[in-house]
């Protein structure tokens, strides 16, 4: 149904998208990931028509989008991120107003008119100004809009942006009912509004497709580290136990994660959930334990990782945080003052079971959970000037 | 041109839901009627002459040209393209061509209305048994509807060239400045040539020696029609430059 194929599109020197391919069957309904500015809306601007393509081509419904423009707008639904609608005009007029331009017969009107203000939610708003209406309800009255000539294809930018979390499940649900009679082309940053969403994510990073695949696919087709968290008391003999959860069947790997305590941690990695596994050998050796978790990552961690430049680590300096202390190197705690610290280097570990890219990254690691509280700090300065 | 209709109605919708239209109206109304009676009275009861004061021969006339199409058209393309209106109607199943066209005749009906003021005058003069020449007053009114049509593309093109409406209301006010006191800068540089060059495209000439004289001479309707259309070309290739920006 779309059809896109080495895109390129340049705004002077900047590359909006670069050699973006990818294709999209009937009924399907697939998401347009990406940080802002990754070239969403560009792509989106370019299949509605808007924009034409610097290079390469892209089709819908069999037409090119830029030389059968006429043809291929006939057939999209397109909604994009500021929702344009007329303010002065009331619902029922602006959707008059879209199905003139459509050509649309009278009777036709008055009936996908009805149809689509019911679908939307609408139906009772229809005498209402646009203008007065909520940012919630003017999505709604867009998609009304978008919808109201029954498109092969729907084409929609953001189509929760600004909206409160509510009305984002609500349009989410719509969203969903929609795949099933028209082929949906939903773009957002907002990754769990696509994870929820949709069948297949395409994430664009820098205007280039970075990821395309369902969901689970891309987190088994990327990140091969599910595994079962375990921690227990074996004893002494670590390279025993690693050696016995290594004979578990449907175990690809041991990680020793270290002791911690009495008790020593293993990530056992598997492609599926073994914890009953793991479990019966802990009861059978004796193991005493204290964690069995099955842990696997998500679309998320996936997306921080490709917009983070797919690297595993990531090295940025420290910004002095103003809580009077800071920690140095070797984890000792300096007051700040004239002569404090040069700002030093920290590895950002983005393990996604570390916190990894859910922390937030502009709290450096060094001096988590070492900042001493007031009553501390006037103890130390007290402690240091007798 | 699928959709010129379309457009062309949400335009007038979108003039009379305002309130600047209104307002416009009825001051131009306001002025209107006050110099038609100023004229009246000026030219001893002569009804022709104060038809064509009032449509051309005078210099109110030319200021509410100068001002009233910038005001009317500064919001069409510019205010759309900042709301994102343009992006929706660009993204219709209509061509650019459609969307200039159904802008331009909703302005156009705007003014034609404007100067349709003269005929309630016209009717009331005739019915006090003063009945002007139909020539001289649907020549007027014809003629003032194309000039007008000529400043209201002037006024579309300028507005496709910004995203800021006042901006592209005071670039508009500015070229119809220019092409209306073109002529006398002409006259007083003194130079032949440029008269020369100035008088081929003369509006106020070019409306005053053919429609305030009854008549309706095909080379003077296709001079206005032309520049028009010159100005309507240049917005659509504007809209269209927009897209590869």
């Amino acid at each position: 149904m779309i059809s896109v194929s080495h895109l390129t599109r340049r705004f002077g020197d900047l590359m909006a998208l670069d050699d973006v391919s990818f294709e999209v069957g009937k009924a399907e309904i697939v998401g347009i990931l990406g940080l802002n500015g990754a070239g969403k809306t560009t792509l989106m601007r370019v299949l509605a028509g808007y924009l034409p393509a610097t290079s390469g081509s892209a089709s819908i419904g069999g037409f090119d989008v830029l030389r059968q423009s006429i043809e291929v707008r006939k057939r999209i639904g397109y909604l994009p991120e500021s929702v344009p609608l007329y303010r002065e005009h009331r619902v029922v007029e602006m959707l008059q107003f879209q199905a003139r331009l459509h050509g649309m017969s009278r009777a036709d009107t008055k009936r996908r008119i009805g149809e689509v203000l019911d679908r939307v939610g609408l139906a009772d708003r229809k005498r209402e100004l646009i203008g007065n209406l909520s940012r919630g309800l003017r999505q709604r009255a867009g998609l009304a809009v978008a919808l109201l000539p029954e498109p092969e294809v729907l084409i929609l930018d953001e189509p929760t942006s600004g909206l409160d979390p509510l009305q984002r499940i609500e349009v989410r649900g719509l969203v969903r009912d929609l795949a099933a009679r028209h082929t949906v082309l939903v773009s957002s940053h907002i990754l769990p509004e696509i994870e929820a969403t949709c069948g297949r994510v395409v994430i664009l990073h820098r205007g280039r497709v970075a990821a395309d695949g369902r969901p689970e696919e891309l987190v088994r087709t990327l990140l091969h580290e599910a595994h079962v968290r375990v921690e227990a008391v074996v004893g002494a003999d670590v390279a025993t136990a690693v050696r016995l959860l290594k004979a578990v069947k449907g175990v690809r790997d041991v990680r020793d994660v270290g002791r911690s305590g009495i008790h020593h941690a293993f990530e056992v990695l598997c492609d599926e959930d073994l914890r009953e596994d793991v479990g019966a050998l802990a009861g059978a050796r004796g193991w005493s334990l204290r964690e069995l978790s099955w842990r696997r990552p998500t679309l998320e961690q996936i997306f921080a990782r490709i917009a983070l430049g797919g690297t595993e680590e990531v090295r940025r300096e420290v910004v002095p945080i103003a809580v009077g202390a800071a920690a140095s190197n070797d984890g000792a705690l300096h007051v700040l003052g004239g002569d404090a610290p040069a700002p030093q280097k920290v590895v950002y570990n983005l393990n996604p079971f570390d916190m990894g890219a859910a922390r937030d990254l502009g709290k450096p690691k060094a001096v988590e959970g070492k900042v001493p509280s007031a009553d501390e700090q006037r103890a130390r300065e007290a402690r240091g000037g007798s | 041109m699928r959709g010129v209709v379309a457009i062309y109605r949400r335009e007038i919708a979108g003039l009379f839901f305002g309130p600047l239209a209104w307002l416009l109206l009825a001051l131009a109304f306001l002025l209107n009627g006050y110099l038609f009676v100023f004229y009246l009275k000026f030219t001893g009861g002569d009804v022709d002459t104060a038809i064509r004061s009032s449509l051309g021969e005078s210099w109110p006339f030319w200021a509410l040209l100068i001002l009233l199409p910038p005001l009317l058209t500064m919001r069409m393309i510019s205010e759309e393209s900042r709301t994102g209106l343009l992006e929706f109607l660009l993204t219709a199943p209509v061509s650019d061509a459609a969307v200039v066209v159904g802008k331009f005749l909703a302005a156009v009906t705007f003014l034609g209305i404007l100067w349709g003021s003269i005929f309630v005058y016209a009717f009331t003069l005739a019915r006090l048994g003063m009945a002007p020449d139909p020539g001289v007053l649907m020549g007027g009114w014809i003629g003032a509807l194309l000039v007008s049509g000529f400043f209201c593309a002037i006024g579309l093109f300028a507005s496709s060239l910004t995203n800021t409406p006042v901006l592209s209301a005071f670039a508009a006010v500015l070229i119809n400045l220019a092409i209306v006191i073109s002529p006398l800068l002409a006259q007083m540089s003194g130079q032949r040539w440029l008269r020369n060059v100035i008088a081929r495209v003369d509006v106020l000439d070019h409306h005053k020696n053919a429609f305030m004289l009854g008549v309706l001479d095909s080379s003077y309707v296709v001079f206005f029609v032309a520049w028009t259309g010159l100005f309507l070309f240049m917005t659509v290739r504007m809209l269209e430059a927009r897209r590869w920006r």
